[in-house]
Formats: structure tokens, C-alpha cells, sequence
């Protein structure tokens, strides 16, 4: 009985907070449907890896606005930046307006594109149902953004997205970014992620992309959240009919965090390559899933991982290949590999192939290892000292992902995180 | 003018799979002075390779009697990296690949390294100096971008060798059969390379199995190994002796007590 009692309360609480931000019923009634699933449902299932203990729904509501001072993110041509739930710069040239574009915070979408919005948010990419981190995250949504590019419009400049999650308050950024793009479209979107301010704070990140036929969306990520940010970071997407999807996420977040990258390849021909890089260091605890799932026929996946883990930290890369039943002349590769570099390192790269269909082609590879001496000895052997020999094998180790990286000023801000990581985790 | 100095020399290599201790080299001496070009010929199995990268100072091989002196300093206990920037330079048998590091990044990170922090090569003067010396090489411009080693031919590996040796201008390179699997243009272009540096600041010592590659690199002096020792140490006609007998004949001729490991 209490337990309906607080359900109810809660379920009123966000009712009131939503219908004090002016939101329409149906979002309304998707939060409450959500949160009454909430109890019933499993969190997300990450092999390997122990969250049990981590406190990732906080249970509040609240609209907060942040100082817009905090941060001095540097003004690219389309780009928007948000802190905490405050945006503070949208940047949209006149020429994409025109061709229809849309680039703007959640629920300015919400009020002026509904039914742009209502069709793609949690339909296709996930759904509310799926894990109790997905219904927690729709029922205390309060932060997000999103970009519509419309049927036959190609975007040749990198779409900056800028969330700067504010630690100087006491609130859980609930933050959704949706990306639509429709037939034929071909954007490419770099998400930097970031903390201002010294609190703790959950962050719950998530990113829907929907790639409607033929399109060509490529996402590149730099995630730096704090060391007191706890992390849920999911990104998704639906690739419908010849659709391409890339990933280059850089995960560099410094507190502990889950990643769930997870790509459904829906339509045939449809194609996905994730490409993920991760290094962890002091006692940090990372989990990341990446997932594609083969449903179309002829549909190509790709995963590369590739971790570093420095001092007492712990990284576990599951890769997940799912080929479902039906998805005939389909491929599914993938590579998981991680280096050690101290003793009191935990990893594991654990390659998982789901397979339900006889005519695939899929394959997979993975290690934990040690820089390999030999490299070392021979780039020493030129006169570099041990700290810059094992500093140029590791960035050579992850540049698989640095190289799929379009945009030049976001490969080179991960490049610095990369070097500065190295050089304080020793 | 710098000098190398081996002084009775005893090294032992630990084999992995069984742990024991082998002595490989028994007591070599040998002293070179930049100016000069040393080769060291001898069969098969006889410490040549593990005379130069113990030298170099790779962590496998343990010195357990002798010294070895860069100018004078004693080295054995300095670790590969110091050694290298002290002026040593080792073109090895077999490079070790780097996936994700650009020829071009690491060369001019191993240039950097001998040089002090504030007196860093500029990007100008490092790109002259590289094509300069990809000219003199005969390689092209596209080497540079590739990454360090990864996938390249024998032939390939042995030029991108010499290329780093033009590249850092050693006081003294250790040259380890960088002839084996060479075509004999290869060959020519490498020796062309070597040849390069040669003068009063550089010093060499080759080794290789074959009196081929001393046509092209004229040796000042030609150094003898059999079991562990150098036996015999001459001119540039020594090797041709050598070419004409074998290594037989002239362990027959020395009167030493060496079973070759490729005699039938």
C-alpha cells in the first residue's frame, strides 16, 4: 500500500512539473505511462560488469536554469549549446533554415514541430518499455535537443552539439537528443559533452537518431563529463532501407559510467559502423555495451572498441553482434581490444555473436594486453624516453577512431584528452 | 671525435622456455673511433647480432663480465633510450611495426628526443631534411604518411632503417645485416645511404654474413667472430680472404676450436 501511495505521489509530482512547463498530453501521458512501468522493469543487462550499487534514478522533476555564463564553448557556424536545462546559443544559417532544417532545445520541438517530434521520440530508435533506465529517463526528461534534417538535404559542415552538464546545482541532467534525418539526407553531427562545477550529480545522456532511407548520418562524440558525474550515456539508432550510420564515440568520461551504443540495422542494405575508444584511470568503473543488430536483409555491421586502462580503473567492452532471423546475406564484424597499463587494472573485452540466420559472414576479435615491449624497446632505441614510447604506441592504438573523426577541431580537442589523461594517470 | 670501446666483453641471454642461461659472447674487444668503418663477419650463431644489441642495450641480454665505454663512460647500466640519445644508433634486423603512428610523426619525435625542449626541430627545417634524404634514398614522399612499419616489404624496412639513421645523424650506427634479403638495387640504394654519412663525426660497424655489401661500403676495418670471440681482425681484404675460404678454411688456418653451426 505505501509503495502505490509514493507511485501515485510521484506520478503526480512529475504530472504537475510537466503541466507546469506547458508540455502537451501526450508527452504528459508517455511520462506517466513510463513511470508506472518503471518498478516493474530490469535495468539494462551489462555482461560483466557490477552496477548493482550505483544510485541512477534520482526521482525528481524540477526545472532549474543555469547561469549562462558558466561555460566559453567556442561559436562554430551550426551549433547549439546548452547548459545544464538553459540553451544559450543556437546557430542555424539561413540557408539550412530555409531548406527546412531544424536545430533546436527539446521543448521549444515539442511546442513548434509535434508531430516531427511525437513520430520519432522513443518509437523507433528504443522504446520507454525497454529497461528501467529508459522509463526513468522519459518520465524525468528535462533537458535535450533536437535536429531535423529533412528528404534530400545534404549538410556539408559538422553539426556541433554542446551539453554542458551544470555540477554547480544539485540536479540530474535528463537529457535527449533526437536526430532525424530523412530520406537521402546526409548530415554529420559531432556531441561534446561536458561539466561545469564541482557537485555530484547523475547524468542520464541519451541520443535517438533516426536514419530514414538511403540517408547518411555520421556521429562523432566527446564525452567528458566530470569525476562527480555518475553516467548513463545511451545512444540508438534505426537505420531504415540503405541507410548509413557512423559512430566514432570518444568516452572519456572521468567518473564512473555506463555506455549502451546500440544500432538497429532495420531496413535493407541499411549499414553501421561504431567505432568506440575509452580510457579510464584513478578508481574509475566504465561499462560500455556496443550493440549493431542485423534485421534487414544484405545489412552490414561493424564494431571496433578499443580501450586504455591506467592506475586502479576498470573497463569492460561488450560487443554485440545480433543477426535476427531473416537478415539473409548479412555481416556482422567486430574487434575489442584493451590495453593494461598497471598491475591493479581490471578489463574484459567480451565479444558476444548472436546469431539466428544461416547465410551471414561474421567474425570477431578480441584482447587484454600489455603495451608490447618490443615496440617499446625499438622506439627507444631512436632516443624517445619510455613515457613518450608508450604515449605514441597508445594514441597509435586508438587511432582507428581518431582518423573516423570528421570534424578536425573535435579530433584534436580528443587528441589533448587523450594526452592529458596519459600524462596524469601514471 | 667520439669513441666506442667493448672491453672483454661477456654476455649471456636467458632462454625464455627453460630459464637457462647461455653465454653468448666469451670476451670481446674492440675499440672504433668515429671516422672509421668496422665490419664484423663470422658465421652463423657466432654473437654477432647479440654483440650489437647488447650494445644498444636491449634488456634480454645481461653483460656478466667487461664494459663497454662511450667516450670514455660506461654504458652497460644506461637504459636504450639514454643510449641513443647519448649517440648510438642500431639498424635492426627486424623493426618492430607501429599501427597508428606515421612514419613522419615518429621521425620527427625521434629527432626531437636529442634535442633540448625549447630547441625543437621546426616543422620547415624537419620536411627539408626529410625529403633530402627520401631523395638520397630513392623513396617517395607517400613512406612518410604510412604507419611506422606496418606492412612494408623486407626491402622496404631496410631503407626506412637508413632513413632514420640520416634522420638522427648518430655519432656511431650498429648496421645488423641490413643487406640480408636485399635485391642488389636495394642493396645499392642502402649503401648509397650509409655511404651519406660517412666522415669525420660517424662511425659504423656493419655486420653481415656476405662480402657483397663491403663492394659498396668500403670497411676501414674487418673484424672476425667465431664462438663468441673476434679472431681475427684486418683490412678490407681480410673479407675477400674470406669470401675465397670460407669460414672453415680459416678456422682451419687459425687453428681455433669452433664448431660452426652450419658445418656439415
Amino acid at each position: 500500500m505505501d509503495t502505490m501511495q509514493t507511485q501515485t505521489e510521484a506520478a503526480a509530482a512529475v504530472q504537475t512539473a510537466a503541466q507546469q512547463h506547458h508540455e502537451p498530453t501526450w508527452l504528459i501521458n508517455k511520462r506517466l505511462t513510463a513511470l508506472d512501468q518503471m518498478a516493474d522493469l530490469p535495468m539494462p543487462l551489462v555482461q560483466r560488469f557490477k552496477y548493482r550499487d550505483w544510485e541512477l534514478m534520482p526521482g525528481e522533476l524540477q526545472w532549474k536554469a543555469s547561469q549562462s555564463d558558466l561555460t566559453d564553448v567556442a561559436t562554430s557556424s551550426v551549433q547549439i549549446v546548452q547548459i545544464g536545462q538553459t540553451t544559450v546559443r543556437v546557430n542555424l544559417p539561413e540557408e539550412l533554415q530555409q531548406q527546412g532544417v531544424v536545430l533546436t532545445d527539446f521543448f521549444t520541438a515539442v511546442k513548434d514541430y509535434p508531430d516531427l517530434v511525437q513520430a520519432a521520440f522513443m518509437t523507433k530508435a528504443m522504446q520507454a518499455n525497454e529497461n528501467r533506465l529508459a522509463s526513468y529517463h522519459t518520465a524525468y526528461l528535462n533537458a535535450g535537443v533536437f535536429l531535423y534534417v529533412p528528404n534530400n538535404v545534404v549538410i556539408s559542415e559538422p553539426i556541433d552539439i554542446q551539453l554542458i552538464q551544470d555540477n554547480t546545482l544539485d540536479q540530474a541532467l535528463n537529457s535527449h537528443v533526437l536526430i532525424v534525418a530523412g530520406r537521402n539526407a546526409e548530415v554529420a553531427v559531432s556531441e561534446r559533452l561536458t561539466t561545469v562545477g564541482d557537485n555530484a550529480n547523475l547524468a542520464n545522456c541519451l541520443m535517438e537518431v533516426v536514419a530514414g532511407e538511403n540517408s547518411h548520418v555520421t556521429i562523432a562524440t566527446l564525452d567528458e563529463l566530470g569525476p562527480k558525474t555518475m553516467a548513463y550515456v545511451e545512444r540508438r539508432a534505426f537505420a531504415e532501407d540503405n541507410a548509413t550510420v557512423n559512430w566514432a564515440v570518444g568516452f572519456m568520461n572521468e567518473g564512473d559510467t555506463i555506455g549502451n551504443f546500440d544500432t538497429e540495422l532495420n531496413g535493407v542494405g541499411s549499414r553501421a559502423d561504431a567505432k568506440v575508444i575509452a580510457i579510464t584511470d584513478h578508481d574509475q568503473r566504465m561499462g560500455v555495451n556496443t550493440k549493431i543488430t542485423n534485421r534487414g536483409k544484405h545489412t552490414n555491421g561493424n564494431i571496433l572498441q578499443r580501450g586504455v586502462i591506467l592506475e586502479d580503473s576498470e573497463l569492460v567492452y561488450n560487443g554485440i553482434g545480433d543477426i535476427i532471423h531473416g537478415a539473409s546475406g548479412s555481416e556482422s564484424e567486430q574487434e575489442n581490444r584493451l590495453l593494461m597499463m598497471s598491475s591493479n587494472a581490471h578489463g574484459n573485452a567480451n565479444p558476444i555473436l548472436l546469431i539466428n540466420e544461416n547465410d551471414v559472414m561474421a567474425g570477431h576479435a578480441a584482447s587484454v594486453g600489455q603495451v608490447d615491449e618490443q615496440q617499446l624497446y625499438y622506439l627507444m632505441s631512436r632516443g624517445l624516453r619510455r613515457e613518450a614510447a608508450e604515449r605514441l604506441v597508445i594514441r597509435g592504438f586508438l587511432g582507428a577512431v581518431l582518423s573516423a573523426i570528421p570534424a578536425k577541431a573535435v579530433r584534436s580537442q580528443l587528441i589533448d584528452v587523450i594526452e592529458r589523461k596519459l600524462e596524469n594517470g601514471r | 671525435m667520439a669513441t666506442l670501446e667493448i672491453k672483454d666483453l661477456h654476455v649471456e641471454v636467458t632462454d625464455e622456455e627453460n630459464q637457462t642461461a647461455k653465454e653468448i659472447l666469451k670476451g670481446v674487444n674492440l675499440t672504433m673511433k668515429t671516422g672509421e668503418i668496422h665490419a664484423i663477419m663470422g658465421p652463423n650463431g657466432t654473437g654477432k647480432s647479440t654483440l650489437s644489441q647488447t650494445i644498444m642495450g636491449q634488456p634480454s641480454y645481461h653483460v656478466t663480465q667487461g664494459d663497454i665505454l662511450l667516450n670514455g663512460e660506461s654504458i652497460v647500466d644506461m637504459p636504450v633510450d639514454e643510449r641513443a640519445r647519448k649517440g648510438l644508433f642500431l639498424a635492426m634486423q627486424y623493426p618492430a611495426e607501429i599501427q597508428g603512428v606515421t612514419n613522419a610523426e615518429f621521425l620527427r619525435a625521434a629527432v626531437n628526443a636529442r634535442r633540448a625542449k625549447d630547441d625543437q626541430i621546426s616543422v620547415m627545417d624537419f620536411l627539408k631534411m626529410l625529403d633530402k634524404n627520401l631523395d638520397i634514398l630513392d623513396m617517395s614522399e607517400s613512406m612518410t604518411e604510412r604507419y611506422l612499419n606496418e606492412g612494408f616489404s623486407g626491402g622496404e624496412k631496410k631503407r626506412n632503417e637508413i632513413l632514420q639513421l640520416l634522420m638522427i645523424q648518430p655519432s656511431f650506427a650498429l648496421l645488423d645485416e641490413i643487406d640480408s634479403g636485399l635485391d642488389i638495387d636495394a642493396l645499392k640504394v642502402v649503401s648509397k645511404g650509409v655511404n651519406a654519412m660517412r666522415g669525420d663525426n660517424f662511425g659504423s660497424m656493419i655486420i653481415t654474413h656476405y662480402q657483397r655489401l663491403l663492394n659498396y661500403i668500403v670497411p676501414d676495418v674487418v673484424h672476425i667472430m667465431m664462438g663468441g670471440r673476434i679472431v681475427k681482425t684486418g683490412d678490407a681484404s681480410l673479407a675477400k680472404r674470406l669470401e675465397k675460404e670460407g669460414y672453415a678454411g680459416l678456422r682451419d688456418d687459425l687453428d681455433i676450436d669452433v664448431a660452426l653451426v652450419d658445418e656439415n
